[in-house]
């Protein structure tokens, strides 16, 4: 069973400047007993989410709604384990994929190809899945030739395809979206949306952060809306308000 | 459970991860050079042959017994500062992956060790053709090289995991690191070795450099490693992952947000 539980989560934020990053203050704080770091550049702390509760079960899809700035990033990456929260618990069980930043993991210098393998192996893909998934994903991206050359030759429109492609492909029972489509040209956009739908079958949980109104209510069936660290669900009817 | 050992055991079952990203890095690197990863063979060929003949005048020492030395020398050393590098941006250069994917922490310093330990590999061949050149007697001391070298790797391994977390909360550390090299590179048996100093070969042996350094360097010329020099390596190796084991638990859940 595939669940995602948060149990009164807090989530802190250090802010660090120059000054507290710095070594010679750490060893001033230590040899002044911690005085001075009081009173010049201590450490800020930004709290982003404040004591967030909420069950999310197989079967759901939730999308997460709210203003920049509001965490729906921070609140993702709580999900996926990359932020540890300060006080409160998580529990998640099920293999987590995450589609935040599309860049991240992606070498200029090397192929398409080769960039599909490094990808597929950092989403957690095992070498036989991705050798399995390979045909699939050439196919998706419609790169033909180009999977050869570097990456840095691709427009941001193919780049974007590429790490689609691969994102989806993971077969994750947790399925984490950031703010992913909007980009591509209408024909990707259409293709995109096919996959992403027989992806969201087979995915057991769905998290969605997006601003676009009509692609939460056309994948999710619940909906949170986070305000200055606080999650509240919503009903459909108040989504559009957003819009 | 201990977090930080979940975490370096979890990193260790992807090793696949690891050895593949490590080698499309290489790759990636050397993409458009023709040469690609020789130039750095190269480079210790021209560094050894360079220095060799201009030291062992200097420091009047002959050359069939300085240049394997010196060429020994360099190549350790420079897969161990090498480590210790690029170790200083183990987490923060990668704090892209870190932040959209969930990956054991741990295998960002086992790839900063294996590529150094790939290009260590590349420069092995020119110690072997210096020593073939130069006369030096081959013998099964040789073989050991390799015990030496996996005590070596796991020194380094959670050297570059200290190093790593210490980077990413401090950004000075990168430059002190960077200053300091230098002039390690000096007071270290590099060049030497700790046993041509007239009276300072004492001294030498406070460096942990000296012990590192040598305990692969005695294999390749041909005697076992000291029992000493063995020793402080073993507990180098208690020491350093008691420590960076302490230090990665206790900052485990901090890591993320300071990249």
């Amino acid at each position: 069973m595939a669940k995602l539980y948060f149990d009164n989560v807090s989530i802190h934020y250090p802010i660090f400047n120059s000054r507290t990053m710095s070594i010679r203050n750490q060893l001033v704080r230590i040899a002044t007993g911690g005085i001075i770091e009081r009173e010049e550049g201590g450490v800020q702390i930004v709290s982003a989410l404040n004591n967030v509760s909420f069950q999310i079960n197989e079967g759901d899809a939730v999308g997460l709604v709210g203003h920049n700035g509001a965490g729906k990033s921070t609140l993702l990456r709580t999900m996926a384990g990359v932020y540890a929260p300060a006080t409160g618990h998580v529990t998640r069980e099920g293999r987590v994929a995450t589609l935040f930043d599309m860049g991240a993991g992606m070498d200029p210098e090397l192929s398409g190809r080769e960039n599909i393998w490094r990808m597929g192996f950092l989403l957690g893909m095992s070498r036989t899945q991705i050798n399995d998934e390979m045909s699939a994903i050439e196919d998706f991206t419609q790169l033909g030739d180009f999977l050869e050359l570097p990456m840095r030759t691709y427009s941001t429109g193919m780049a974007m395809r590429l790490m689609f492609a691969v994102a989806t492909s993971t077969a994750p029972e947790i399925l984490l979206v950031d703010e992913v489509f909007g980009t591509g040209d209408f024909e990707f956009q259409k293709k995109a949306k096919v996959r992403m739908q027989t992806l969201l079958q087979s995915v057991k949980i769905l998290v969605f952060a997006s601003h676009a109104m009509t692609l939460v209510r056309e994948h999710c069936n619940r909906f949170f809306l986070l305000e200055h660290g606080v999650v509240r669900e919503i009903d459909e009817s108040e989504l559009s308000q957003f819009e | 459970m201990n977090l930080a050992i979940t975490d370096i055991f979890q990193a260790i079952q992807r090793w696949q991860l690891v050895i593949f990203i490590g080698l499309s890095n290489v790759k990636a690197r050397y993409r458009r050079s023709v040469l690609g990863p020789l130039w750095l063979t190269l480079g210790t060929v021209v560094g050894a042959a360079g220095l060799g003949f201009l030291w062992s005048e200097l420091l009047k020492v002959p050359r069939h017994e300085f240049v394997p030395s010196l060429t020994a020398g360099l190549i350790i050393w420079q897969f161990v500062s090498g480590v210790i590098m690029e170790g200083v941006y183990g987490f923060s250069r990668q704090a892209a992956t870190i932040k959209n994917t969930s990956q054991p922490y741990f295998i960002h310093p086992m790839q900063v060790v294996l590529q150094q330990f790939v290009n260590f590999l590349h420069n092995i061949p020119v110690f072997f053709l210096v020593a073939w050149l130069l006369d030096v007697s081959f013998n099964l001391n040789m073989l050991w090289v390799l015990p030496c070298l996996i005590l070596l790797i796991l020194n380094l391994l959670w050297l570059a995991l200290l190093l790593g977390i210490l980077g990413a909360r401090f950004r000075d550390i990168e430059f002190i690191i960077n200053m300091v090299m230098p002039l390690l590179l000096f007071t270290s048996p590099v060049f030497y070795r700790p046993n041509y100093l007239p009276f300072s070969e004492d001294i030498m042996w406070f460096n942990p450099f000296s012990h590192l350094i040598e305990l692969i360097r005695h294999p390749l010329l041909g005697s076992p490693p000291p029992d000493f020099v063995v020793l402080t390596n073993l507990a180098f190796l208690v020491v350093g992952w008691t420590l960076a084991v302490w230090l990665f638990n206790r900052k485990y859940n901090s890591l993320a947000f300071w990249l």
